[in-house]
């Protein structure tokens, strides 16, 4: 923390010589409280326990995807090499996909990733009121944006640090378990899933925080945030779900009436109105979002699977936009939030 | 003097709009419900009737209306999702907040230099939880009542209330468990948000991550009242489905189709089989709880972060 200590001394070199010292401190603040961030962030049993939660159920759903996938990718090779034997020329690629298999890693990515990224950013806030570090700091020359820039920067590499471990994780299973590792592309597309994955998480680092910035009791922002959560996670796409058609019979109604994906085409275009309410509000949930994206990107969508890296973008560019507009709101709540608190220790109330 | 701490904490909970806040969502979630299966019925028979005139249009027959199986109260299957969310989170919250205030605010303090019983005192705690649940499973009753009573432009049968109020019934003991063990993290931690955030965890593992252990159910497939048969028949479940009777989240689930009649049925005894494990670990977070309350030390309080 030294460099929170040295104050800037006035002096006669040039003035743009100065500001560039300036900013050189400035950013050397900034990663000085970037690093204080993360270290104590890392201290929290809670949080601690709350990522071994989400580390033990992405092992148990990538293991139990890997095994059914493994036996069935043994039946293909099989009837693969009998096709060849058999002096069969062309023999039709293996429709399995792998990383659909890390579907249900990404929705606990979705539900408990975003429970932990509140936890981290109700830590952080009341880390700093209950140690009454936040009149320290704030007596010395850091701004609050450099402040608020130092503590997101360090939630967002100790949220880095968490989804590269369940990414590693992930990969490793689908290897050592499901016998078969991903390729270049397939890399590139868990890259793209898990950088959403970690703006997805941000952005609920930032409620959380905000939340118990603006909370007069600590514990009552952590549930306002926790509140927010279950609407955006879990009940706005329960809805969406619900209310399409086809989740209506097990099996699918239109599968159970016989109609193919033409006829339910066709069918649907006399319920444009309905379709456009429900579409409207998944839309309306931030983490329908991250899931259309890192379903695109993960092949758990069939129709998605022959697409190209760049068609897939290109077709999912809006669910990027959605992701970055609410990164972006956030960070400004974030950083009014940091500027509002109170430099002087408050009497916290019930 | 049980029912003394429990007016107290009746008072104490009706001013604390976190909580008041929460009690409407409920009910508000109670009325979209009966929107929501409403909307998805009137739906579901115009798709029906599109699909007719398709299939008739190619000279093929259309197979019966899946929807005419379906009973009365199936427009309210989406309440045996929501309990577990909403109604999950607002009981933890309502047990977190019927020790916490007294922990930080010293009042635990205060009534234990009286004499008065501990286990009076866990019991009238324990008895406002039980009040307030069930007069929220009361009045989400009522929501679901009106609603079937606008939709079907009649009241529901005998048969239907008896089911309607079994369904509630159930998920009054199922939020019990989450009130106590919103009661149990705030004994066993330090800080309020440790409480909160123990209870949660608890929460995501019952109704997340146990029902993918047992019956390899994804966690979005939780969130649907009308689920797709899961394969479980690798060797991983053959050791893991023996747990399933105690997987609390999917056996009420399951119970509350069989009362509500929307999942296949089953005998009475079968239905009872599923919730005897419900009420035993209700039984037993409700001796927990007291024999943590007992030996609590409420000289130290517990921190307001």
């Amino acid at each position: 923390m030294n460099d929170l200590l040295e104050r800037p001394t006035p002096s006669d070199e040039p003035e743009t010589d100065r500001v560039r010292r300036f900013d050189r401190a400035s950013r050397s603040r900034i990663a000085t409280l970037a690093r204080h961030e993360y270290r104590a962030a890392v201290r929290s049993r809670v949080l601690l326990a709350l990522i071994a939660i989400l580390g033990l159920a992405t092992v148990a759903s990538v293991y139990i995807a890997s095994v059914d996938y493994a036996s069935q990718l043994a039946d293909y090779n099989a009837y693969k090499d009998a096709a060849i034997a058999g002096g069969v020329q062309q023999v039709a690629p293996s429709p399995l996909a792998l990383l659909a298999l890390l579907r249900g890693a990404m929705e606990y990515l979705e539900i408990i990733g975003a429970v932990i990224a509140i936890t981290l950013g109700y830590l952080s806030i009341t880390r700093e009121r209950g140690n009454r570090t936040l009149p320290l700091i704030r007596s010395r020359p850091v701004t609050a944006g450099e402040l608020a820039t130092g503590n997101a920067l360090g939630a967002v590499g100790l949220i880095a640090t968490l989804v590269t471990i369940t990414a590693a994780v992930a990969v490793l299973c689908l290897g050592f378990i499901g016998h078969d590792w991903p390729n270049g592309t397939q890399i590139l597309k868990l890259l793209l899933a898990y950088g959403a994955a970690v703006v997805y998480m941000t952005v609920f680092y930032f409620l959380g925080a905000v939340a118990t910035a603006r909370a007069k009791t600590p514990a009552n922002g952590l549930m306002i945030a926790l509140g927010v959560w279950l609407i955006v996670v879990l009940v706005l796409p329960q809805i969406g779900d619900t209310l399409d058609a086809d989740n209506q019979v097990p099996g699918g109604l239109f599968a159970s009436l016989g109609l193919v994906r033409a006829d339910e085409t066709t069918i649907l275009a006399h319920f444009a109105g309905y379709e456009t309410a429900r579409t409207a509000i998944e839309a309306a949930s931030f983490s329908k979002h991250f899931e259309r994206f890192a379903f695109a990107m993960t092949d758990v969508k069939a129709k998605y699977v022959d697409f190209s890296l760049s068609q897939l973008l290109d077709v999912k560019r809006i669910e990027l936009e959605w992701l970055a507009f609410y990164a972006v709101a956030l960070t400004e709540g974030f950083r009014r939030a940091i500027r509002r608190q109170p430099t002087i220790p408050q009497e916290t109330t019930s | 003097m049980i029912a003394t701490v429990a007016r107290q904490q009746l008072v104490s909970l009706r001013r604390q709009r976190i909580f008041v806040a929460l009690v409407g969502i409920l009910l508000f979630m109670t009325a979209m419900a009966g929107v929501i299966g409403w909307m998805s019925r009137e739906t579901i028979v115009r798709v029906y009737d599109e699909a007719v005139r398709l299939l008739a249009s190619n000279g093929q027959a259309a197979p019966p209306n899946p929807f005419e199986l379906k009973p009365t109260l199936s427009m309210l299957s989406n309440m045996s999702i929501y309990i577990p969310l909403i109604g999950a989170l607002l009981a933890i919250v309502l047990g977190h907040l019927s020790l916490a205030d007294d922990e930080s605010t010293g009042i635990g303090r205060m009534i234990f230099s009286r004499q008065i019983a501990r286990t009076s005192y866990v019991a009238g705690k324990i008895l406002s939880s039980a009040i307030v649940l069930a007069l929220a499973m009361a009045a989400s009753m009522a929501v679901s009542l009106v609603a079937l009573l606008l939709v079907n432009r009649g009241l529901p049968t005998g048969g239907e209330f008896v089911q309607l109020g079994g369904f509630y019934a159930l998920s009054w003991l199922y939020l019990m468990l989450f009130a106590l063990i919103g009661m149990a993290a705030v004994l066993v931690t330090r800080r309020r948000s440790l409480a909160l955030l123990a209870a949660m965890g608890f929460w995501l593992i019952l109704t997340f991550a146990v029902p993918q252990f047992t019956s390899g159910l994804r966690p979005t497939t939780s969130l649907n009242p009308i689920t797709d048969p899961v394969s479980t028949s690798q060797p991983f479940f053959t050791a893991t489905a023996k747990a399933r009777p105690f997987s609390i989240s999917e056996q009420y689930k399951e119970a509350s189709g069989a009362i509500l009649g929307t999942a296949p049925s089953e005998s009475g005894t079968e239905t009872t089989k599923r919730v005897l494990p419900l009420a035993v670990s209700v039984a037993g977070m409700a001796a927990a709880t007291t024999a943590l309350v007992k030996r609590h030390d409420y000289s130290k309080g517990t921190s307001d972060e």
